[in-house]
């Protein structure tokens, strides 16, 4: 088992950090003061949650909900700041522009209201947030030209000696197959969607098909099988049969077994891009690596890795040599 | 779990795969309450015919170490006793293939594992 020397790509620039940073603390600045400038002009409790029809179902008190709203946008901004990769600095703007805007529209929507039971928030809250989300991703798309891309990743040849490699009869059909799941991403995905039915129980309704958005394919990863054949390697969720993550046997420069870190290697769990590796991720430990023709590397966290790293080289080679 | 088997070997295609997994239960690289691959997605794996993946999955069923469900697929049986029962299960096969080399009759042999069962 070997373990890549990480700090390279671990290293993520201050820049970077403060770029994804930014958008979070300037909402996390504007919205308190919405509450400064209107103070005089907002009910309390404000309406903080809509029917389907736009009519007021659900109210908050007036510190209390700009308290929540600070400290939300705060706390995904620290989330974003520690986690943020170069190719992702959009969707901190993204996040940041989404909900800031929906939080600002509800507390627009109070603005002069003498009973907060009559206020209404339009539909259009959504779409306009939408769009303020969107604009504000690719000005961070646009951002990130400021920081310089990751450094390459070391280059390897093909599958070492010391790689396994499985003993197989010349006319031999073999296939490898196994069922993995994810413990954190299981929790984690269920987490989410309590957090977004409480949400929007107390909070703008939005909230859930939000959370559902973000848990629902998180929860489809949570179990996959893992398949090792004449075809290359192939990760697909046990739920659906697509989308799934194919790499053919003629992309395969090598397949070894490695211990991997879930936080510290992909920044967490499920379908993760970094600069120079791809990776289904379950949780941290014994995953199967493979090489592709590109020098990218895929990873997919699977118990005996090992046997599946074997075949895939063997396979590989047999392959090469026909 | 790893699936091998060779078209050029004497044993059906099916009783190999029941093999491999009887074998991967016995050394632990499959574990009780694991769920085998879909017989068509295996079948596609091994580049063989899915019927002769269900004759092997067929036999593992009599043998009592998976269940088969509607629309569920195969599950090797849970409970402990599984990897020891896929152990036996190799040795009785291992014993009848000698038999059959020593020339015994399947009667005789059957007569041989009754009297040692006495």
């Amino acid at each position: 088992m070997t373990t890549a020397p990480l700090s390279a790509a671990l290293r993520v620039p201050t820049r970077l950090r403060a770029l994804a940073a930014l958008p979070f603390v300037l909402a996390a600045t504007a919205y308190p003061l919405l509450f400064a400038v209107w103070s005089g002009r907002l009910p309390d409790p404000l309406a903080t949650h809509f029917s389907t029809g736009g009519e007021a179902d659900g109210y908050t008190g007036r510190t209390a909900f700009a308290v929540l709203g600070t400290v939300l946008l705060l706390a995904l901004g620290a989330g974003w700041t520690a986690l943020v990769r170069r190719g992702a600095l959009w969707g901190a703007w993204l996040t940041a522009g989404l909900l800031g805007t929906l939080l600002g529209l509800v507390v627009g929507d109070n603005l002069d209201a003498a009973d907060p039971a009559r206020v209404v928030s339009p539909l259009s809250n959504l779409a306009v947030a939408a769009a303020v989300g969107g604009v504000l991703a690719l000005a961070g798309h646009a951002l990130s030209r400021l920081v310089p891309p990751e450094g390459p990743a070391g280059a390897e040849g093909g599958a070492g000696p010391d790689a396994p490699r499985l003993d197989l009869g010349a006319g031999e059909l073999a296939g490898w197959s196994r069922a993995t799941a994810s413990a954190p991403l299981t929790a984690l995905g269920l987490l989410l969607l309590a957090g977004g039915a409480a949400g929007a129980l107390f909070g703008p309704w939005p909230l859930l098909p939000l959370a559902a958005l973000i848990a629902v394919p998180g929860l489809a990863l949570a179990r996959v099988r893992v398949n090792v054949d004449r075809h290359g390697l192939t990760v697909r969720s046990m739920l659906v049969p697509r989308p799934r993550v194919h790499v053919p046997l003629a992309d395969i420069a090598g397949a070894d077994v490695r211990q991997v870190d879930a936080l510290r290697e992909f920044g967490g769990w499920g379908y993760r891009v970094r600069a120079h590796r791809t990776g289904v991720v379950l949780r941290s430990g014994e995953a199967l690596v493979v090489r592709r023709g590109s020098g990218r590397e895929f990873a997919v966290t699977v118990p005996d890795a090992r046997t599946a790293a074997a075949l895939l080289n063997t396979l590989a080679e047999r392959r090469g040599r026909l | 779990m790893l699936f091998r088997v060779d078209p050029a070997s004497a044993v059906p295609l099916g009783d190999q795969i029941a093999a491999c997994v009887r074998g991967a239960l016995a050394d632990g690289t499959a574990a009780p309450g694991e769920r085998l691959p879909a017989a068509r997605e295996l079948a596609d794996s091994l580049g063989v015919n899915v019927h002769t993946v269900l004759r092997g999955y067929q036999r593992l069923r009599e043998e009592g170490l998976i269940e088969l469900r509607r629309g569920r697929g195969a599950l090797i049986v849970p409970g402990a006793t599984a990897p020891d029962r896929a152990r036996l299960l190799t040795r009785l096969r291992e014993a009848a293939a000698e038999a059959r080399e020593l020339g015994l009759t399947d009667e005789e042999f059957l007569d041989l594992a009754r009297a040692g069962l006495r």
